[in-house]
């Protein structure tokens, strides 16, 4: 069983035994699965179990059974009784468990999407118990500091041990009121596999195939398919499709306008453009349609002069009225580039400051830098260079910024 | 007039399938154009209308959120048609709802 796929069984089986055992023993049931996945691994390479999930179940399953023994004992000789309590019978996995993993793990989802926490920390706690991110990760994609993401995960997981929400008890009205969350997190959670911030680790595809795995089963629920859905499984699916043309042999990211286009995954691009068009529904344009018809501009464009650069300067502007972030004015500035120069580009940014949060990430130097240089500016070029060198989350990511920002324009 | 149930169903990809020419491709997309016209030139109305209504019970509990019926053509909707095949002619009509890949059940409705 490969790495990743021991990875998804574990969350998903995290999430069966905590519908079994209810989510205040969650962190027990962690560690348990986190038990026998390591007795499983520690058995010889020629004994592997037929079947690991039923295995894996059973291991973790009797010994949260067994720590309920041991509490009943307890308390058994603590009130001096000779009644005598039955010990656990054997359990085994349920007869539908290969159905019931994935369920699981979708209302597992939408409990980590809890309204009374914090939007930024439902994110990091279904990071944390959806994809097994550290702290670090987390706190890279979410452009916080560890102590901050670390202090968030003790609180969410606090509330989620106490929030009493069992998941069989989240009825269609709570899941529906609880999807945009839940789009977010499975949103943030590709990008984090798209984007490497892990050092040296290149593109993170099982996170990827996690989101799209995750965005498959909302389509598949009545109540959670709706356009939106669509919307974000077709921009899985249309970002999927460079995947392989955007790492080279050494793990490298190759930007957009070096990519080698015959290397596209035409399937996944046909695929995530049939899902754009179900998304074309309804009366409200989420901020994932737009994301996804800017992914489709790309996808079909012949090559990278080629691409509809003005198409994509409206489509930013669109998608920072829906959404508004500093980095959809990057993107936009960036397709003004292409369209009238790095010069009116610089003057689009003009005026606008970075927060203070997008400040300590790389991306805005490593634009001004790229913008300055094919302006000319060799001074101006080299200390946004600088900055953007500083702050860049990871070596492999350092180096390609370093390549790009050295060239001469 | 008979109601009809209206199921959203994904269709298994053909095997060995070999994807679809550029000028294909194209006009997927413009199935998608069409439909995103109508924001072009309001776009700070969008959003957030679903999943924002709210109805508080009388035993104090919220429930929604509720929306209208022909909203909800994302995993089913309920028509009115003078038989099957009039349900079947406005199922199919539905942008993006019967594609390559995806299909849609039609079921009456028997109230007893």
């Amino acid at each position: 069983m490969s790495e990743p796929d021991l990875r998804v069984l574990r969350a998903e089986l995290c999430a069966v035994l905590v519908r079994r055992f209810g989510v205040a023993r969650h962190a027990e049931v962690e560690d348990a699965v986190q038990e026998a996945v390591a007795r499983m691994l520690a058995r010889t390479p020629a004994d592997p179990p037929d079947d690991a999930g039923a295995w894996l179940y059973r291991v973790a399953s009797n010994h949260l059974l067994g720590e309920a023994a041991t509490r009943q004992n307890r308390a058994r000789i603590l009130n001096l009784s000779t009644t005598d309590v039955p010990g656990p019978s054997p359990d085994d996995a349920p007869a539908h468990l290969a159905h019931e993993l994935p369920d699981a793990a979708l209302r597992m989802l939408f409990v980590c999407c809890d309204p009374t926490l914090p939007a930024p920390s439902q994110l990091a706690l279904a990071l944390s118990v959806l994809c097994g991110l550290t702290v670090d990760e987390v706190a890279l994609r979410l452009f916080a500091s560890k102590a901050h993401i670390y202090k968030r995960l003790a609180r969410a997981r606090t509330r989620l041990r106490t929030s009493g929400v069992e998941l069989d008890a989240l009825d269609d009205a709570t899941l529906a009121q609880r999807l945009p969350a839940v789009h977010h997190v499975l949103y943030l959670m590709f990008t984090e596999g798209h984007l490497a911030t892990q050092a040296d680790r290149g593109v993170r595809r099982e996170l990827c195939a996690d989101a799209l795995r995750l965005a498959l089963l909302l389509t598949r629920h009545p109540t959670t398919d709706v356009p939106a859905t669509s919307a974000l499984v077709a921009l899985f699916h249309l970002h999927a499709s460079r995947l392989d043309a955007r790492v080279d042999a050494d793990g490298h990211v190759i930007l957009l306008d070096e990519q080698d286009r015959a290397a596209w995954d035409r399937r996944l691009v046909a695929e995530g453009l049939r899902w754009l068009a179900r998304s074309a529904r309804g009366d409200a344009l989420s901020r994932y349609h737009l994301e996804a018809e800017i992914a489709a501009e790309h996808s079909l464009a012949p090559s990278f002069s080629q691409t509809r650069w003005e198409r994509l300067v409206t489509l930013y502007a669109q998608l920072d009225q829906v959404c508004p972030s500093p980095l959809h004015a990057l993107n936009r500035a960036l397709a003004i580039a292409e369209v009238d120069g790095p010069r009116a580009a610089l003057v689009a940014l003009d005026g606008q400051e970075p927060p203070a949060w997008l400040e300590v990430s790389h991306l805005w130097s490593a634009v001004l830098a790229d913008l300055h240089r094919r302006a000319g500016d060799v001074t101006a070029a080299e200390a946004h260079r600088q900055r953007a060198l500083a702050s860049a989350p990871g070596e492999s990511l350092r180096a390609v910024l370093a390549r790009r920002l050295a060239a001469t324009p | 007039m008979p109601r009809y149930l209206c199921l959203q169903r994904s269709l298994p990809p053909a095997p060995d399938s070999t994807p679809p020419s550029p000028a294909e491709m194209q006009e997927i997309y413009a199935r998608f154009g069409a439909w995103k016209a109508q924001f072009e030139d309001n776009l700070v109305d969008l959003g957030g209308r679903l999943g924002e209504g709210r109805l508080v019970t009388e035993d104090g509990r919220s429930d929604g959120p509720f929306v209208e019926v022909k909203e909800l053509v994302g995993g089913y909707m309920i028509v009115s048609a003078d038989d099957l095949e009039g349900a079947i002619r406005i199922a199919a009509a539905c942008p993006g709802v019967v594609g390559p890949r995806s299909g849609i059940e039609v079921v009456e409705i028997f109230v007893p």
